[in-house]
């Protein structure tokens, strides 16, 4: 186990699985629907709003989207658990070998999917290659008027029209908290890397970590029985555990 | 310390002021002179590449939970919750996280201003001095009783110092509004605990502490009180932290908001009846238990079972899940106050719990020794226009509230102010009630602001959360409070006597000297400067030592109850059931991103919709996106129908949050608001009986589409 927690000296010794496997728990019994995470990761990762019509033509640039579902009639009816949707970051992603441009890669080191916007050219063959319909597509320049762009911010690349893009699993924290670490010579600690989305979590249904650390809370509760994955059955191996039922 | 002190005298002290005023505050006090300058001369606290991190209270609605604003080069750029903030924990929910999007609005108030004629678009700028000027003149020439000011439910600090400057000039105390407020029943709520226990005060409901939760109607995991807190006491309930098994969540209200979709059941009852279920249950509970309780000793099961539409045999079920709870709690909230019944509604459910052993506690006091202060009910509201309608209010000082959008048209605010002489408006944003003011001279953001707030629920702990300015103010703005000390000043005698600061920071910290007394703070500091320091860097101020209050249930044994039967106006065949958006709450709708965060319940964006059950919708020919006229006896308009798979046949549910006039171009023109055609009928507790306004649906032939999110993935086939 110590070696696998070790951050090499250069990325580019990283193999795979080496630096550590990130993962995330949501706990569907938990989780209220409210839409804290939806605005957290917009704000943290400078996510373009569409407006009206575009939105109601389904070209929003939601990262991570909450599903829910009805079953039954009136009075008989029942709403499935509120599930946010995001990136499930698949060991055996369906949108890597369909890109012409290798711009949706797999990182060797922290097992994610990445998305590299300046390789790019939009044939939007990921998006249609997704099960989860997790990737977004950038239709337009989206505006953004003065003095809106102050909030952006510069960890995160700004994206033009023509681009695919996608949760990241806040990439930008897991850097910032690798060099942190490195720096002071030690670990990463279980809980010092929170996506926008965990941190802002009012019900504190999602929880980020490192799952090759056994001992790490994430791991922990992956491994519990209510776990599952999504679209199991398509074999992609997502990184996101659900927890179902109470 | 001395309550006159100089700018210049302040800066010293700052400086001498200890190291460790310097070190352990990332701003530190001087930070409010601090003015945009160029990068070559940045502050000292901004390092190239490296982000700064304050902290503050976030002012999106007056739970006040704590923030911490990462700034990057002078710039504000993601708001994360305060880990050690008694309220949030860390957390925050939508609108808190979409603040920036406030602060960084283009449609803000760029500074004062004069209106050529009200409702106008003409304006002359003014600089600052002449609006204090204005300011001054108001106050001086009019008579103390024809002075009103009327405040938003935040910031505490504001409200502390416009009442001493009322108390000052002999002018009537403030009144606090906000739609919130109203859409809570807030007044309801604390006038029920006052009949019921006979004590003053908020009750806390602590859910993590239960293990099985009745609500009837109060949506606390949307905004009710201190949405993020109750959302964190609910997880705790749910994953059975202090009670070994997973807490049990039933909903009685007549259509599924956000919280009733978390709920184990979700009981669709009748409007109104919501009190005498509440009696029926309790009755079935002090008969298994051979107790007499005089609120519940006349109710005739099997009637309440038939008005309200829950069946003997199923009450008898829910009285059972109770009695057999280790621990249960019965919330009373929302749309079930907001009848004409609403609150013996609310006593008949609150006085449930005196048969449970409930987890309730009433809030504690501020660590000032007082309370929040309350937001008026809309009778109080009605009395000021009355006042205003009369003649008798000669200026108007508005801050932080937007009656002209949020009260119901026909209680006629908009009206009476044309009869107000002079309307002074403080407004950040361009809202319909700054459209109607002769002068706007606009505050901060709250992101620039300094100040306080007390909580009026949401912590076990006194708590007072702090704001400091987490970036220099972006446009030409100036603080209210300095704008009024200013004014108070210029006015000279025994008002500049009573406020004899030389700043709004001036003022705070004269507040908050006699907590340097106080030993049982999780910190204390010798002097002002050194605690005020503190008191930005961490937050706030709290003590280590919960201070609820124990409620007496004994009262509320002997005391008898008579639920009348709810009234509703109007002839139509459908209830109208207005409620607050939960994603963009009663002042979201001027920012972008949280307009394009989807409605939890039916994902739509950017608009409203009225909400139908699908089978009463193919009865009436409707279908999604069908423009209806909503028609009340207190006017109409047209929206889009939504059909609602989770709301009771008899019922029609409409958003409160959109529909501006004005408030900017996200915000303007964009929707309906229900509002315009609300009859203002009162509870006994002078609430706004939101629920009580009947209406029909009339056909337009016309369609109008709404964006939603759920159309993308198919869950109609149509679309």
């Amino acid at each position: 186990m110590e070696k696998t927690l070790t951050i090499p000296e250069y990325k580019a010794d990283w193999a795979e699985g080496e630096n550590g496997k990130w993962g995330m728990v949501i706990d569907m019994d938990l989780c209220t629907g409210c839409q804290a995470c939806v605005a957290a990761c917009a704000m943290e990762n400078n996510i373009s709003f569409v407006g009206e019509e575009d939105a109601g033509y389904g070209r929003t640039m939601h990262w991570i989207r909450i599903e829910r579902f009805w079953e039954g009639t009136y009075p008989e009816i029942r709403m499935t658990p509120y599930q946010p949707i995001l990136c499930q970051q698949c060991g055996h992603a369906p949108c890597e070998p369909v890109c012409p441009v290798f711009a949706s890669v797999h990182s060797q080191a922290e097992q994610i999917n990445l998305q590299v916007y300046n390789r790019c050219v939009g044939t939007r063959y990921c998006a249609n290659n997704c099960p989860y319909q997790v990737r977004v597509f950038n239709w337009r320049d989206w505006p953004r008027p003065a003095p809106l762009e102050n909030q952006l911010n510069p960890s995160v690349t700004v994206r033009r029209r023509g681009i695919m893009e996608k949760c990241t699993f806040c990439i930008q924290r897991i850097r910032q908290a690798e060099d942190v670490a490195k720096s002071e010579g030690r670990e990463i600690r279980d809980g010092e890397v929170v996506p926008a989305c965990a941190q802002a979590c009012p019900a504190d249904a999602i929880v980020f970590g490192r799952l090759d650390d056994p001992e790490s809370r994430v791991s922990q509760l992956a491994n519990s029985p209510r776990g599952k994955k999504l679209l199991e059955e398509l074999g992609t191996l997502p990184q996101v555990t659900y927890l179902l039922g109470g | 310390m001395s309550q006159e002190i100089s700018r210049r005298d302040f800066l010293k002290l700052g400086g001498l002021g200890a190291v460790a005023t310097m070190v352990l505050t990332g701003c530190g006090t001087a930070a409010r002179y601090v003015r945009r300058t160029p990068y070559t001369k940045m502050p000292e606290y901004t390092f190239t590449g490296q982000s700064t991190y304050f902290a503050t209270t976030c002012r999106e609605c007056p739970a006040a939970c704590g923030l911490i604003v990462r700034t990057f080069q002078g710039r504000a750029i993601k708001v994360e919750g305060n880990p050690n903030h008694p309220v949030n924990a860390g957390k925050t929910c939508a609108r808190g996280q979409a603040t920036l999007h406030g602060l960084y609005n283009p449609d803000r108030i760029q500074g004062p201003f004069k209106r050529s004629a009200r409702g106008s678009e003409q304006i002359t700028p003014l600089d600052w001095n002449a609006a204090i000027q204005v300011v001054a003149q108001a106050l001086r020439e009019t008579s103390p009783q024809g002075i009103a000011f009327l405040l938003g439910m935040a910031p505490d600090h504001l409200f502390d110092l416009v009442s001493d400057l009322a108390r000052a000039l002999g002018a009537p105390a403030p009144i606090r509004f906000g739609a919130l407020g109203m859409f809570e029943a807030r007044a309801t709520l604390r006038k029920a605990t006052q009949n019921v226990l006979g004590q003053d005060g908020l009750p806390w409901f602590d859910l993590g502490a239960a293990n099985v939760v009745f609500s009837f109607g109060a949506n606390f995991l949307e905004t009710w009180l201190s949405p993020v807190a109750y959302t964190r006491l609910f997880s705790q309930m749910r994953r059975g932290e202090r009670n070994e098994k997973r807490g049990y969540f039933v909903q009685f209200e007549p259509r599924m908001s956000q919280t009733a979709s978390k709920a184990d059941e979700w009981i669709p009852l009748r409007p109104g009846t919501e009190g005498w279920v509440a009696q029926a249950l309790g009755k079935l509970i002090a008969d298994a238990r051979g107790l007499q309780v005089a609120a519940f000793s006349g109710v005739n099961v099997e009637e309440v079972a038939q008005n309200s539409g829950i069946e003997v045999a199923e009450l008898q079920r829910l009285a059972d899940l109770l009695m057999k709870a280790r621990r249960a709690l019965v919330i009373p909230g929302g749309a079930a106050l907001a009848h004409t019944n609403g609150l013996e509604n609310a006593e008949a459910i609150l006085t449930l719990n005196a048969l449970l052993d409930a987890p309730i506690t009433l809030s504690p006091l501020s660590p000032f020794g007082d309370a929040y202060h309350q937001p008026a009910s809309l009778q109080e509201m009605a009395a000021l226009i009355e006042r205003m309608r009369r003649g008798e209010v000669q200026a108007l000082f508005i801050h932080g509230a937007n009656p002209v959008f949020e009260l119901p048209a026909a209680l006629g605010f908009a009206e009476a102010l044309q009869k107000v002489p002079l309307v002074i408006s403080f407004a950040t944003f361009p809202d319909e009630t700054a459209l109607q003011a002769d002068y706007v001279f606009p505050d901060h953001h709250g992101l620039e602001s300094w100040g306080y707030q007390r909580l009026a629920t949401g912590s076990a702990f006194p708590t007072l959360s702090s704001s400091q300015p987490v970036v220099v103010p972006f446009y030409n703005t100036q603080a209210t409070a300095d704008v009024l000390l200013a004014a108070a000043a210029q006015i000279g005698g025994a008002v500049a006597q009573a406020l004899p600061y030389t700043d709004e920071v001036a003022y705070i910290q004269a507040r908050l000297s006699p907590l340097l007394e106080q030993k049982n703070g999780f910190f204390g500091a010798p002097e002002i400067n050194t605690f005020f320091a503190y008191f930005q860097q961490y937050g706030g101020w709290w003590k280590t030592t919960e201070e609820t209050v124990k409620p007496s249930w004994e009262n509320a044994f002997n005391r008898r109850l008579q639920v009348k039967a709810a009234e509703f106006a109007g002839e139509g065949e459908f209830h109208l059931l207005p409620f607050i958006s939960p994603v963009l709450g009663e002042a979201g709708a001027n920012k972008p991103w949280l307009q394009e965060v989807p409605d939890p319940t039916t994902t739509v964006m950017w608009n409203s919709w009225i909400e139908i059950n699908p089978q009463t919708a193919e009865e009436l020919g409707l279908q999604d996106d069908d423009v209806v006229r909503v028609v009340s006896d207190q006017g109409s308009f047209e929206v889009s129908v939504y059909r609602y798979p989770a709301i009771r046949p008899d019922v029609v549910a409409i958003v409160f949050g959109q529909g501006h006039t004005a408030y900017g171009r996200y915000a303007q023109g964009r929707g309906v608001n229900p509002g315009q055609i609300l009859k203002p009928v009162t509870n006994a507790a002078g609430d706004l009986a939101f629920a009580a306004t009947r209406v029909r649906l009339e056909k337009t032939g016309k369609k109008r589409a709404i964006s939603r999110l759920e159309s993308i993935l198919g869950v109609y086939g149509e679309h």
